[in-house]
């Protein structure tokens, strides 16, 4: 055997190693029609898999990797993020064994690990795409880190971890969330929005109450009110017994900053509402009938849609 | 420091790859077995003369002389395959899931292409995949692997080089083939 393709044999035997020492925190979860989707075993007893694939709240099972089915609770879910939450009996097997993913590079080899029923892991492999800082999905949800790959996620792999080349979790890959590289919700996010299931079921997330559009003022406005931008927030409609309400923003105001901070996108308002802004009160500088006005919002929880 | 990759092993496979053409399709790839026969698949050898376009670039007239539409498998045979390297089976059984295996086939026409991925397993196929039972809980070499039209007949190879299996089909996305074994025991 000659030496290339023995260390090609060597990497392969590497990347099996990798599956034999994660795969035994994978799990099938069994939550739709027909073909299940994969879970990790995050914490003793715990399990987190793809929201998108939870189709029923009851009846749900999961297989683990010694072949046992059992039944499985649904602990709560998160379609920001595309992560959902399971109670398995504890002790069923070993938890996952966490990665930094801030190590990984991109072209840095990774696995995505599946379980689809009582028949050993799946797997696919490929490499880093891409990575970055903090994030926001399409649907919502603040992940701490981007982490894209160009493994292929196959039918019932949502959920699954993607893996190191020595077998650390690094993440939840998303179906969901994936359009078109392969996406993984990264560890520091998995904890976070576990640790907020387990506390309340649900994820919280800051509110005012009020629909913006981004509008401009005139440079007279401008140097009149001496303000620092041309942008603004106009409001266009207040919702009754809402935070920003209460306090006293009326239809019509524009929104100049909040904290000191200028606004001139609804994004920026949306990126100062996560789940921690609930309860803190904010300050909104407006401008209302041609003067400068101020009013102090307690941020609020949003209300949450029945089912 | 891995420069070459999966460049040797394919090397070695790649002179027992020939290339099957039907008319004007992009046609599929064959294996040269231990014996001096081709073994393909039956949706890719389905009339009884078939081109060959061996390794060396020269064609030859083979025929097919056994079929199988069941498990998908047939055999060519055709003068000067004895002269050729035949590929060397191997036990798709001893592969560990997350091994690296690649395929060699002519996708869309592309001759002689290299795909590679990772093993799955050999089994049956998994419920839910819209797959006939007939067909499902037949035992099929799954991997990682992207095929397409053309990679049918040609090898699933493990990192050594040694072939698993004979590429038929695609089921989500899965690369499905033949166990090489199963091959193995019709010589008996």
């Amino acid at each position: 055997m000659s030496a290339p393709s023995g260390s090609l044999a060597s990497l392969s035997e590497q990347l099996a190693d990798a599956v034999a020492q994660s795969a035994g925190s994978v799990v099938a979860v069994h939550a739709r029609p027909r073909l299940a989707s994969s879970g990790v075993h995050w914490r003793d007893g715990v399990v987190v898999t793809t929201e998108a694939t939870v189709k029923r709240l009851d009846g749900i099972t999961v297989t683990l990797p010694d072949g046992a089915r059992v039944e499985a609770a649904l602990i709560g879910r998160d379609s920001g993020t595309d992560l959902a939450l399971l109670r398995i009996p504890a002790g069923s097997m070993p938890v996952a064994r966490l990665g930094d993913p801030s190590t990984l590079r991109p072209g840095h080899l990774v696995l995505a690990l599946a379980r689809l029923g009582d028949d050993g892991p799946r797997v696919a492999f490929g490499a880093v795409s891409a990575t970055g800082g903090p994030w926001r999905s399409w649907k919502g949800g603040e992940i701490d880190r981007r982490l894209q790959s160009d493994v292929t996620l196959y039918p019932g792999f949502g959920g699954g971890p993607l893996v190191d080349v020595d077998g650390r979790v690094h993440g939840v890959n998303s179906g969901g969330l994936s359009r078109p590289f392969a996406t993984t919700v990264t560890a520091a996010t998995v904890d976070r929005i576990a640790g907020e299931l387990l506390e309340r079921g649900y994820i919280a997330r800051g509110w005012l109450g009020i629909a913006m559009h981004p509008v401009r003022f005139n440079p007279g406005a401008r140097e009149r009110l001496g303000l620092g931008r041309d942008g603004g927030l106009v409001v266009l409609s207040v919702e009754p017994d809402a935070p920003a309400g209460r306090a006293g923003v009326l239809v019509g105001d524009v929104v100049t900053a909040i904290d000191g901070q200028p606004v001139e996108s609804p994004e920026q308002v949306v990126d100062l509402l996560g789940g921690g802004a609930v309860g803190r009160v904010l300050a909104l500088d407006l401008v209302r009938g041609g003067a400068r006005a101020r009013a102090d919002v307690t941020v609020g929880e949003r209300p949450r849609r029945a089912g | 420091m891995i420069t070459a990759f999966a460049a040797e092993a394919a090397d070695r496979v790649r002179g027992g790859v020939v290339h099957l053409r039907m008319g004007d399709a992009c046609g599929g790839a064959g294996l040269v077995w231990p014996g001096g026969v081709v073994v393909t698949n039956a949706h890719v050898a389905t009339a009884r003369r078939v081109t060959l376009r061996l390794p060396d670039g020269s064609f030859v007239e083979g025929e097919t002389v056994w079929r199988d539409p069941a498990r998908d498998l047939a055999v060519v045979a055709a003068p000067g395959l004895a002269r050729l390297p035949p590929v060397e089976p191997g036990d798709a059984g001893r592969v560990r899931p997350g091994s690296l295996v690649f395929a060699i086939g002519h996708p869309w026409g592309v001759r002689d292409a290299v795909s590679v991925g990772v093993f799955h397993r050999v089994g049956p196929i998994a419920p839910g995949m819209g797959v006939p039972d007939s067909i499902r809980r037949q035992a099929w070499v799954q991997a990682a692997v992207r095929l397409a039209p053309g990679n049918s007949g040609g090898p699933i190879a493990d990192a050594e080089g040694r072939v698993i299996g004979v590429s038929a089909m695609i089921v989500g996305g899965l690369a499905l083939a033949v166990p090489a074994l199963e091959v193995e025991g019709l010589r008996r």
